[in-house]
């Protein structure tokens, strides 16, 4: 190692920051505890191997599915688009001005500000599941509380987005709204509006395709929608009409999906 | 007559400590051609921003066409801004949209709030904000989105969303600071056409010395928040640029020397 | 108006024509008036709403109001809930990091991307809750494990298509040096890939960990454990003090969660990264660069 002496002194290796490896470790706690048959919900990989034929006998139903039912899906299916449609615009509707009161260069003062952030966030707290059970609870089965639990799930979402959204715009026309003496509103209309226009509609598209996805879960609680069907069908242990719900699910979600990809190609 | 500005011992104290102007007393009359000099960070833009509440004074008061703008309730300071056009030096269109909805801004104080929700401005306005265009010769852009014109046509928008207020005031913040040479002296040419034609105060702020000398009636020079110069472009010598510029005159303060 | 008309230059241009955007706005009137016409709700019912909502949230919180001695149960029900949704998260976080490198096209080769792709796309177009109950419910029987089964399987579709992005967005010049010394192509991407990319994908692993605590509540109703299969039976069978208490944890255990994990996501990156992730989810990469 002779050559090394013509280099001067080597620097030490550098002292790593500790959060990363203290991050690492509480991960893996958490897993360990999570995956524990104790404190954690008990998942044993050589358990789960053994169990894999369980399922076989169902999942040979599942893949036999019986076409014989479709058509007494259809009606259930038109139920959930409609219910997807309705909530995506009142929801959508709903978020814009609390958009705006939720985010800096456009909310009406501090307390707007704070207090719509709150009430956002306890919006989205809460699973769309337990507002519909609870819209269940209080008028009965039926797509109306499967919608409203959707407008508050959707409320939730494009507000958070949008007032991110906002947060980022250009703030200089709002400047110059200002200076030409437009009052607030005017301002949030001419100057605020033309640039999130495109967010919003992408965003609206979005929970539209969410609602589908939703109104699946929705209906078990019996909320409406193709989800009660589902549920019930697997209460029946018909597998058979079962696969025949979620193909089609699956085709619609994918369908919807493709209309709306290039809805927004097209108007964004 | 009443001078259209004037400032009485106005002082600005940012929220941060920052002392922007102090104690400056100034009159404009109606119809001068002002032209403000200064390093940046002399108070050149919080001058111009105090004058229509942009930003608000913390000491002293400005009196603008007989309005007082630390006495101002919001509604008679909007009333006030509709009657001052602004024109900014990143002309701060609405990129999204098209050059007539940008020149529109101009006419939000005739418009009322359901009108303007809807976007349906009356055809008067929509008039209006025409001639604006026609007077900065970019009216067959009106249909084109802002985002797709050059630097020097996105502030001939701004100056026609100036103009369609109708104003009694202009104030242009380094409106040429983001604009090459020729650009530079097309956009100062409309705006002192402006200025002899429909006889508004204007009031606009420059980096550069020999423009300043080429547009300004009357040159303001500014440093550290205090008025260290006012008079004519003529009586700009090399000793009244060392006091507003605390330096020599270099090739970086003129707009010609800096391109070659 | 002949004066203004005189004055018009001849350079003034026509506006151009709106019929387009008219024809689409009316026929989006027409599908909302078919979904609001079409759908089975009786007024009667919307009437009835406030009041039934508020007499609810009037036993939960007022008479006989919150089940103090409920608290535990919830709060071990919310810990089984957040359990299923790490576990989930975490089988989602491994099996879609190599996935990621397959599905990205400029490490991986285009025709094996883009089937990759597909699959991606097909298992994200089953909600959690069908993979639930047709798949991982027989297999592993009713219980929290079918839920973390089924959440990983879910989250693997859009984590996949994350990381791919990510990939996708890389800097060339570090692979091509570290191919450029004779790295061999796991080395490349271990040493010139990985390192640019997994803040970002860290940061999408705890947004999903997120999105995944809201989807292990709804499992509970099905049967797979955790604080829903609670909220489930407490409020089909009335009882609105124990229902309150549960939906009292919820909110402060889910707040508590998005806050924790916000605020490592956006020490890891900035701005948290959760934009980025739905916009991928909405495919719409020229609305990331006008933001």
């Amino acid at each position: 190692m002779t050559a090394a002496a013509g280099v001067g002194v080597r620097p030490q290796k550098p002292g790593r920051s500790a959060v990363a490896p203290i991050a690492i470790v509480a991960a893996i706690g958490l897993t360990v505890l999570s995956l524990s048959k104790e404190l954690g919900i008990g998942l044993d990989l050589g358990e789960l191997i053994e169990d894999i034929g369980r399922g076989r006998e169902i999942i040979a139903e599942l893949l036999s599915p019986n076409w014989g039912y479709l058509p007494s899906t259809v009606g259930p299916m038109i139920e959930t688009f409609q219910m997807a449609v309705l909530a995506a615009v009142i929801g959508c509707g709903v978020a814009l001005p609390v958009s705006f009161l939720a985010s800096r260069p456009t909310t009406t003062g501090t307390i707007g500000y704070l207090a719509s952030r709150s009430v956002l966030s306890v919006v989205r707290a809460i699973p769309d599941i337990l507002y519909a059970l609870i819209f269940v609870a209080a008028v009965g089965v039926g797509p109306l509380p499967g919608i409203l639990a959707l407008v508050l799930f959707n409320v939730g979402v494009v507000a958070k987005l949008l007032s991110e959204t906002v947060d980022g715009i250009d703030a200089g026309p709002i400047e110059a709204a200002n200076a030409a003496g437009g009052t607030k509103l005017q301002t949030v209309r001419s100057a605020v509006m033309p640039q999130i226009l495109p967010n919003y509609v992408a965003y609206s598209l979005y929970t539209f395709e969410l609602n589908i996805r939703a109104s699946t879960v929705l209906g078990i609680v019996g909320a409406g929608g193709i989800g009660r069907t589902l549920l019930a069908q697997y209460k029946l242990f018909e597998w058979g009409n079962v696969s025949v719900v979620i193909v089609e699910l699956f085709v619609f979600v994918l369908l919807i999906e493709l209309v709306s990809i290039w809805l927004r190609r097209r108007l964004v | 007559m009443a001078p259209m500005i004037r400032f009485e011992n106005a002082s600005v104290t940012y929220p941060g400590g920052v002392r922007a102007l102090r104690d400056v007393t100034l009159e404009i009359e109606a119809g001068q051609m002002i032209v403000i000099v200064g390093l940046s960070g002399a108070g050149k833009s919080t001058l111009i921003r105090a004058t229509n509440g942009l930003v608000p004074i913390t000491g002293g008061d400005v009196i603008v066409d007989g309005q007082s703008i630390r006495k101002a309730t919001p509604r008679q300071l909007r009333q006030l801004r509709s009657r001052i056009g602004m024109i900014f030096q990143t002309f701060n269109l609405v990129n999204r949209t098209s050059v007539l909805n940008n020149v529109l801004l101009g006419r939000l104080h005739a418009t009322s709030t359901i009108r303007s929700l809807l976007g349906w401005y009356k055809p008067e306005d929509v008039e209006i904000a025409m001639q604006a265009l026609e007077r900065v010769e970019i009216v067959e852009k009106a249909y084109v989105r802002a985002s797709n014109l050059s630097g020097g046509q996105q502030q001939r928008v701004g100056i026609a969303r100036a103009l369609a207020q109708q104003p009694k005031i202009i104030l242009a913040d380094e409106p040429v600071a983001s604009l090459d040479p020729p650009t530079s002296h097309v956009v100062m040419r409309d705006l002192q056409r402006i200025n002899r034609d429909l006889g508004i105060t204007t009031i606009v702020n420059l980096h550069f010395l020999d423009l300043a000398k080429v547009y300004g009636q009357r040159i303001i020079g500014m440093r550290d928040g205090n008025l260290v110069f006012d008079g004519a472009g003529d009586a700009v010598t090399e000793t009244v640029f060392r006091d507003i510029y605390g330096r020599s005159l270099t090739a970086d303060d003129m707009l010609e020397a800096s391109v070659r | 108006m002949t004066a203004a008309t005189a004055a018009r230059s001849a350079s003034r241009p026509v506006p151009p024509s709106r019929l387009r955007r008219h024809l689409a706005l009316l026929g989006l009137l027409v599908v909302i008036a078919w979904a609001a016409l079409g759908i089975d709700v009786d007024l009667e019912k919307l009437v009835r709403l406030p009041g039934g909502v508020l007499l609810i949230v009037h036993r939960m919180f007022v008479d006989p109001g919150l089940d103090f001695t409920y608290l535990e149960t919830a709060l071990i029900g919310m810990l089984q809930s957040i359990e299923i949704a790490w576990v989930g998260t975490v089988i989602a976080a491994i099996l879609s990091l190599p996935i990621g490198f397959v599905a990205a096209k400029n490490v991986s080769s285009g025709p094996i991307s883009n089937a990759i792709r597909v699959l991606l796309d097909a298992i994200r177009a089953f909600p959690e809750l069908v993979l639930a109950v047709a798949i991982f419910i027989p297999i592993a029987g009713l219980g929290p494990v079918a839920g973390a089964l089924a959440i990983g399987i879910h989250s693997i579709g859009t984590l996949g298509k994350l990381t791919a992005e990510v990939i996708e967005g890389i800097d060339a010049g570090p692979v091509e040096a570290a191919r450029s010394v004779g790295g061999s192509t796991l080395q490349v991407h271990r040493w010139a890939v990985l390192p640019q990319v997994l803040p970002e994908i860290v940061a999408f692993w705890l947004y999903r960990f997120e999105i995944n605590i809201r989807g292990a509540a709804v499992l509970g109703v099905v049967g797979a454990g955790g604080i829903g299969f609670l909220l489930q039976q407490t409020v089909v069978y009335g009882r609105f003090g124990k229902a309150g208490m549960a939906l009292v944890v919820v909110i402060v255990a889910t707040i508590l969660v998005d806050t924790v994990s916000g605020w490592v996501r956006r020490r890891i990156i900035e701005g948290g990264g959760t934009r980025r992730a739905i916009e991928a989810e909405l495919e719409q990469p020229e609305l990331v660069e006008g933001i």
